[in-house]
């Protein structure tokens, strides 16, 4: 038992960090790039080859054939560096692809594929003929919009949804609309639950780097920003606040990073760990960037500044695919792992 | 990173497992006095005489030296098993014989490690004052050099179980003239020792429970031979041992807190009947928030484990700590809301409104939740003092 990263984990992690920070540090988003959307997408290609997207399938289906706890391990990064909720179309895309379709399969893990998803907005079913309303986000062009609940995973055309109405979006670096299912056929669909599980996992992850990403603009923030004299992170106020942070950036980490393991290893109580870190990741995200705006005082509650970026994002993140009322919900029901 | 754990240490699992299932003891602990220290010392004995006592111990002081993960595998089927906690035996087998192995004599190891293991003694500590508590540093309780004697006065509170030990780890002023942490020394204190004498301290929990004392010393003489590590040096004889568990420990608590939460379900689907799903009530969100927050607890002990394991020594145990507090405090404040108006009474035999009560000690002992707030701050993210 070791939940720590290994060394070959940590290097993964230490490429893919490098690569972000050169070409999608959060400094991209702010003005003078447009302040509606993002484009992210660009980016695909340049992590599809780094083996960003096929990391947790086989080499023999074009796979990296890693696993789930190195998706995880990904995925935080990703949310560190707020990249488009498209993403998730990609990984989970390629493992519904597994065995079926090469040629598209192989498009979503270079990166290649226009991809987008969609959360349900109330009842969904996801089945041979699907209905429900749903948002769509960041589909502006699209051709596949991945979805996913506890039905099943399910990839459509971004035509097979009608009545597509473009509505401003909370998070204004995303693009969404709403738009509905109408008996709509996917082209591919599966009802195997381990791929919402790790649907939810990859949102835990994403959850975990906002959280830290957060924690650490406010530790940073409060060492340098001064008031009375003397930096306001020596107030026990404002060093509370950090602690408060920095606790829920552990739960989280290690509950998301124990999932990731049950995934990883088959092991019994899948659903009960993946729903917990969705809780509990979700909750700090959404907890981390608000205090973070608090640390930051004034500056915190502008445009100009990052906080209001991550907040935005992780509620999100909170919604997409099992909010946590239905997290909630579903935690009651399952059986207590050993 | 894994979940595995090897063929020997399945194997162990299941010698652990059948040892403890068979031996635990089905009696009903009591909550205090005389009868809890016979009970506490009856299953220290039971473990020593079956070769399961000081897990933690290296071997060449009488104990298993396991390995971290064979420890968390033992702490994990000790709760699985509803062992008792070690109470009493607490300060001796976790600080005091710990502290002994790394900074005593040979007469001092010679005559308490063996009687610690074998439980046939109750330790207790002697740290806290009326005016140090979290600021322990500053403490004022004197002891001067008598010939080969210390000589000692003041007091000290807060010392659980004082009125039922038969010794003290007792930290005392040493040089007055010495900066704050230097000049204390560690000292065994016999609490049979004339001059000595204890004021009980009933708890909340219940009246008439005697939980802690206060002590008072009024020149009490204390040999030489009895001071731990040198003289004067007794901050630093405290502090080398303050991590002996490293964690694995915790990871009771947090098994036996999960089973509370499902017991809590299951009192709450009960008591709310037909009329409401627990998943449509405000009892059932908040039950559901503590099993994902009891997960996220244990996986929390795991990484401190991991950590342990590879070496790495940091303040970062204070997130697990903190963390875990908190959430023990929620379940226990909750199961009274499952209660309801029988949360009002409190007889003897319930337990969820006596912890309840008791829970209030999670955050204050050991590290108030303020202290663990400014040791990951100031630590763990390097904010200034």
């Amino acid at each position: 038992m070791n939940l720590l990263p290994t060394a070959e984990q940590s290097e993964i992690v230490d490429s893919l960090k490098s690569f972000l920070s050169a070409r999608a540090p959060v400094s991209r988003l702010r003005p003078p790039a447009p302040q509606t959307g993002n484009s992210d997408h660009r980016l695909f290609r340049d992590l599809g080859d780094l083996g960003i997207w096929g990391c947790g399938l086989p080499e023999a289906v074009g796979g990296v054939g890693l696993s789930a706890a190195e998706e995880s391990l990904i995925y935080r990064e990703l949310g560190r560096h707020l990249l488009s909720p498209a993403i998730f179309a990609l990984t989970l895309g390629a493992h519904l692809l597994s065995q079926l379709d090469e040629t598209l399969r192989s498009s979503f893990i270079d990166g290649s594929a226009r991809v987008g998803i969609a959360n349900p907005r109330g009842r969904v079913s996801l089945a041979a003929r699907s209905n429900g309303d749903v948002h769509l986000f960041d589909c502006a062009e699209a051709e596949w919009v991945l979805i996913s609940d506890e039905s099943g995973i399910a990839l459509f055309r971004r035509d097979d949804f009608a009545e597509i109405q473009p509505v401003r979006s909370m998070d204004n670096l995303v693009t969404l609309h709403r738009a509905r299912l109408v008996d709509a056929r996917p082209s591919f669909w599966t009802a195997a639950r381990d791929l919402h599980e790790r649907a939810l996992l990859l949102l835990s992850a994403f959850a975990v780097g906002i959280a830290e990403a957060t924690r650490d603009m406010a530790v940073e923030y409060a060492k340098i920003r001064e008031q009375f004299g003397r930096p306001i992170g020596s107030f026990q106020a404002i060093k509370h606040i950090c602690a408060d942070m920095a606790i829920r950036c552990e739960a989280a980490v290690c509950q998301t990073a124990f999932a990731s393991l049950v995934l990883a290893e088959g092991r019994d109580g899948l659903a009960f760990h993946t729903t917990s870190s969705k809780l509990v990741a979700a909750a700090s995200a959404v907890k981390n960037a608000s205090q973070n705006i608090q640390v930051h005082g004034a500056i915190g509650f502008t445009a100009e500044a990052d906080p209001h970026l991550f907040l935005k994002r992780a509620h999100v993140i909170e919604q997409l695919w099992s909010d946590s009322r239905r997290c909630r919900e579903r935690l009651l029901s399952l059986d207590l792992p050993e | 990173m894994n979940l595995h754990f090897s063929a020997e240490d399945i194997a162990f699992r299941a010698q652990a497992r059948d040892w403890l299932h068979e031996h635990v003891p089905r009696e009903r602990r009591p909550h205090a006095g005389p009868a809890a220290r016979a009970y506490d010392l009856a299953w220290q004995a039971l473990q020593h005489g079956a070769g399961w006592a000081g897990i933690s111990w290296p071997k060449e002081y009488g104990g298993l030296g396991l390995s971290l993960t064979r420890q968390l595998i033992w702490h994990e089927e000790y709760a699985r098993a509803d062992a008792p906690d070690h109470h009493l035996c607490f300060v001796a087998l976790n600080h005091a014989g710990p502290t002994i192995m790394a900074n005593g004599t040979e007469a001092q190891k010679q005559y308490h490690l063996s009687r610690i293991l074998k439980g046939e003694v109750i330790w207790c500590q002697g740290f806290s004052e009326p005016n140090a508590g979290s600021d322990l540093g500053s403490l004022r309780t004197r002891a001067r050099v008598d010939g080969d004697h210390l000589v000692v006065s003041g007091s000290k509170i807060w010392t659980s179980h004082g009125h039922l030990s038969d010794w003290q780890e007792l930290l005392v002023r040493t040089d007055a003239s010495a900066a704050k942490h230097k000049g204390i020394s560690w000292v065994i204190c016999d609490m049979q020792s004339p001059g000595l004498t204890l004021r009980p301290i009933e708890i909340m929990t219940s009246p008439n429970q005697t939980h802690f004392v206060q002590c008072f010393y009024d020149d009490v003489r204390i040999p030489l031979a009895n001071v731990v590590g040198d003289l004067n040096d007794g901050w630093n004889v405290a502090m080398s041992t303050l991590a002996f568990e490293r964690g694995t420990a915790q990871i009771r608590d947090q098994i036996r807190y999960a089973y509370l939460v499902e017991d809590m379900i299951a009192k709450a689907t009960a008591r709310l009947g037909n009329d409401c799903p627990l998943s449509r009530d405000e009892i059932g969100a908040r039950l559901a928030d503590l099993r994902a927050d009891m997960a996220a607890a244990r996986a929390m002990t795991y990484m401190v484990v991991s950590r342990a394991d590879a070496g790495m020594r940091g303040s970062e145990t204070s997130l697990m700590r903190a963390m875990v507090g908190e959430t023990q405090q929620r379940a226990r404040r909750l199961a009274l809301d499952i209660l309801g108006p029988y949360a009002l009474e409190n007889p003897e035999e319930d337990d969820w409104v006596y912890f309840y009560l008791r829970s209030f000690s999670i955050t204050i002992a050991a590290g108030t939740a303020q202290i663990q707030r400014n040791i990951i701050g100031e630590r763990v993210l390097g904010l200034p003092r």
